[in-house]
């Protein structure tokens, strides 16, 4: 009799909502995979999404940080987990990064952009452009100015190569036309160390890791890599407006494998869609300095595909160190 | 000076409010139990725990993650005395005289030395973190690649320096560790070396599956060989306290580990494992009875537990001070901040002062919380000895692996832990010291990072290393000790068996800026 209700139960159900079996997911606990550890960007929007998404699916939704070599071992995880629409993932722009990346080194790419279907894109942020504050360089027609009378000596360093902090300076360099000399390090963290020490003198960082050291003066704001101005950085003009044509973004989005049957993606998609109005999720995303800047799939694909393009153009661009 | 107090009365006051006290303690427990499984370190744990912090204030979630970052230090000497498996990375040394102790009996003695050494070095650490954080962050800061390539030298010709033995199965040791160190993502290009197509090779080899292995496995692969009648013997309780001599030669060990660690955790990079090496060759050093180390000498316990606890501290400096983190577990904890609304910056100390003091302040806490948890535990841990061989080594080897696997789901680890451990077997055969594969490959990508990023910012010129001061100085402070060094091998002043180099002038004294 226990064994035979819930079963009468989902078939009322499955009538009551026309179509079969598809209708019935969610039925078990999904998983959301973060391919980078606590603490980073794609953590940080997992974590407040999942309960979210909890009320939107009536299923417990768990994040799972599959971590490694920069992304890559996540996202490899889930481009051959079940595609059942029990994995999704949570993830930043290196799903368009690394596989240009193993292309220019000359390795098979250990996943391809193609292997994912976009869900939504949750938040977007554009980096600042800093420098030291003991530079002469106020704005950046000065920093352009400087960079092409010393080509390729102005230091500029960033979270590591294909890290937003690079990419964001290299399609600067590339707009500009001007060549600096690049530092990596090992996160974002040792980036701003080194920029405040004094050992590099620009970069680009997220919102949240630069205001607080702005305000304490330990650096100049130049620029940020969006297409509007900020409300905590009012005077801080765009890229786009000093006449670089250029947009770079931190963003992070939902994506799941290609092969998810469209009923199921159609259900994720619709419980997306509410859980980035969630009041706790938008009060969560806005302490972070991460505020919603959500996109619905169709139009996440055309935006997610323009910004791969403009990534990958950039990588191939980038001198490659001679074997 | 009123006014710090005041603050600090203040900090206090929110410190010992049973909510935070109460994750204090949590904190601590959970550091202590992450320390004892062999695998999980403070990154690990602090990892794990940080999605739970999410609902917590502010305040309680920092309070909760320290304790894990400091009780992770306490913890993980436990498993490296009585098993010679290294909790965490930084316990590699405690392995080494902490398990010969306890193979003579003296396990308690040794365990209790740790704890309290710890304490102290946490409680004096503090007090160095509250009343010097915010010079000595400025001075950390100008500390750049050039500056961390010197210092990473410096730190290894210290070492082998001091190192007792044949130098030439040391060294060789050392290399191999730092050939491993090669293996993974090449930071500056994002290129992959030596991965063979497994995308977890792309971290690199980790140091805890290896020191896990090389001690830890290596141990029990041996005793299956030895003579099951020479077991070690649980020792009786009223032997677990030290001895009053043991006590008078465990004080200077750690008065100066405390020192060490505080300075060497400052400085970005995995501090605490570092701290832990340099206490070790100090001690050795400046022992009368050099040979003493490697079969139990107290010091060689004292000392690094000491020194890992005082590192965390230091690493606190330059993340409470102007935001800043030296290294993963800071970034955690920062991360932490932000995601409660905290910028964590220069102006933390002004704008959040509460939180400050009330950070500081369970510090203080959880160092009593831990002595008072850890010394009780003594008596129980080392009852574990007990335990006949064939039912605890297949415990072990079973926690190893579970606590190898769970810090990042990875098969890959397991694998890299049983081939260390095939390896640390084969190599304690042969008498080679396997301490130093470790130290190398903890250094190796930091040494080759700080070396590339150097000529980076120099566009490949080398003058970069004296044309900065700090690092011509350390530089120059090295070429003197390798001479030192290399002088005696041409004299062979030294018979066989007898140290190399005997110059305490030039010894540990350099390490204090």
């Amino acid at each position: 009799m226990l064994r035979t209700l819930p079963a009468g139960f989902l078939i009322l159900l499955s009538l009551a909502g026309g179509v079969a079996a598809q209708e019935a997911y969610p039925t078990r606990p999904i998983n959301l995979v973060s391919p980078y550890p606590p603490g980073g960007a794609a953590d940080l929007t997992a974590r407040p999404l999942a309960p979210a998404l909890e009320r939107a699916l009536k299923q417990p939704v768990v994040v799972v940080n599959r971590v490694g070599a920069g992304g890559a071992v996540g996202t490899q995880f889930v481009s051959t987990a079940p595609a059942d629409g029990y994995t999704l993932m949570i993830t930043v722009f290196s799903i368009s990064t690394i596989p240009e990346a193993d292309k220019v080194a000359g390795r098979k790419p250990r996943f391809t952009r193609d292997q994912f279907v976009p869900i939504a894109r949750i938040n977007a942020d554009p980096t600042m452009l800093i420098v030291h504050p003991s530079t002469p360089w106020k704005s950046v027609k000065a920093l352009v100015n400087e960079a092409k009378k010393r080509p390729n000596d102005i230091v500029f360093v960033s979270a590591g190569p294909y890290t937003v902090a690079h990419m964001a300076i290299e399609v600067f360099m590339q707009t500009a036309k001007i060549k600096m000399r690049h530092l990596p390090t090992t996160g974002g963290g040792p980036a701003m160390t080194a920029l405040i020490g004094g050992h590099a003198f620009v970069s680009a960082l997220s919102t949240g890791a630069v205001s607080p050291q702005w305000k304490a003066g330990k650096l100049r704001v130049l620029a940020n890599s969006g297409a509007k101005r900020l409300a905590a950085f009012p005077d801080t003009p765009t890229l786009k407006e000093l006449g670089y044509d250029m947009e770079v973004y931190l963003w992070t989005g939902m994506f799941a494998r290609k092969e998810v049957p469209p009923a199921i993606l159609k259900t994720v998609r619709a419980a997306v869609g509410k859980a980035v109005r969630d009041s706790e999720f938008v009060k969560a995303s806005a302490k972070m300095q991460m505020p919603p800047d959500y996109l619905d799939a169709p139009e996440f694909q055309t935006w997610w595909d323009k910004d791969s393009e403009m990534l990958a153009n950039a990588i191939r661009r980038i001198p490659q160190p001679s074997k | 000076m009123v006014e710090t107090l005041h603050s600090l009365a203040n900090g206090f006051a929110v410190a010992l409010s049973p909510e935070v006290l109460m994750y204090a303690f949590v904190g601590c427990l959970v550091g202590t139990l992450v320390g004892v499984l062999p695998g999980v370190g403070p990154l690990g744990g602090i990892s794990l725990l940080l999605p739970v912090t999410y609902g917590l204030d502010a305040t309680s979630a920092l309070v909760l993650l320290a304790g894990i970052y400091y009780g992770a230090m306490y913890g993980g000497s436990t498993t490296s005395i009585l098993m010679r498996i290294p909790g965490e990375a930084a316990s590699v040394m405690t392995c080494i005289d902490g398990y010969a102790m306890t193979q003579k009996g003296r396990g308690g003695a040794a365990l209790a030395i740790a704890a309290v050494g710890s304490f102290v070095a946490g409680t004096l650490s503090i007090l160095g973190l509250m009343l010097l954080a915010p010079p000595l962050a400025e001075f950390a800061l100008r500390f750049g690649p050039p500056e961390n390539f010197a210092l990473m030298v410096l730190g290894l010709l210290v070492l082998a320096y001091m190192s007792s033995g044949p130098i030439t199965r040391s060294l060789s040791m050392a290399a191999l560790g730092l050939l491993l160190g090669m293996v993974g993502m090449d930071t500056m290009t994002g290129l992959f070396r030596f991965d063979y197509g497994v995308s977890e090779l792309g971290d690199g080899i980790g140091i805890v599956p290896v020191a896990v292995g090389l001690f830890g496995i290596s141990e029990i692969l041996l005793s299956a060989g030895r003579d099951s009648k020479a077991e070690i013997r649980a020792p009786r309780l009223r032997e677990l306290l030290p001895t009053r001599q043991e006590w008078r030669a465990s004080a200077a060990p750690i008065g100066r580990g405390t020192v060490l660690g505080f300075l060497i955790g400052i400085i970005p990079g995995p501090g605490h494992v570092i701290s832990s090496f340099v206490s070790y060759s100090v001690e050795r050093r400046l022992s009368r009875h050099p040979e003493r180390f490697g079969h139990g000498a107290i010091e060689g316990v004292a000392g690094p537990e000491s020194a890992n606890n005082s590192a965390t501290s230091g690493a606190f400096v330059p993340m409470l001070a102007l935001g800043l983190p030296s290294g993963a577990v800071p970034a955690i904890m920062l991360a932490a901040m932000m995601i409660h609304g905290i910028a964590p910056g220069p102006l933390l100390m002004q704008q959040q002062p509460e939180l400050f003091w009330a950070v500081i302040a369970s510090m203080y806490v959880g160092n009593v919380v831990l002595l008072i948890l850890n010394l009780p535990f003594v008596g129980i841990f080392v009852n574990i000895l007990r335990i006949p061989y064939s039912y605890l080594y297949p415990a072990l080897l079973a926690f190893a692996t579970i606590g190898v696997y769970s810090v990042n789901s990875s098969v890959v680890d397991v694998w890299m832990m049983a081939v260390a451990g095939l390896a640390g077997y084969v190599l304690r055969k042969l008498d080679y010291e396997i301490a130093p594969i470790i130290l190398g490959l903890v250094l190796a990508p930091m040494i080759e990072l700080s070396f590339r990023q150097s000529l980076a910012m120099s566009a490949g010129s080398y003058s970069i290393f004296f044309t900065h001061p700090i690092s011509a100085f350390m530089l120059l402070i090295g070429l003197t000790l390798l001479l030192l060094g290399m002088r005696s091998m041409f004299t062979r002043a030294a018979g066989p068996g007898a140290l190399m180099g005997i110059e305490p002038a030039a010894g540990p004294g350099q390490k204090q800026p």
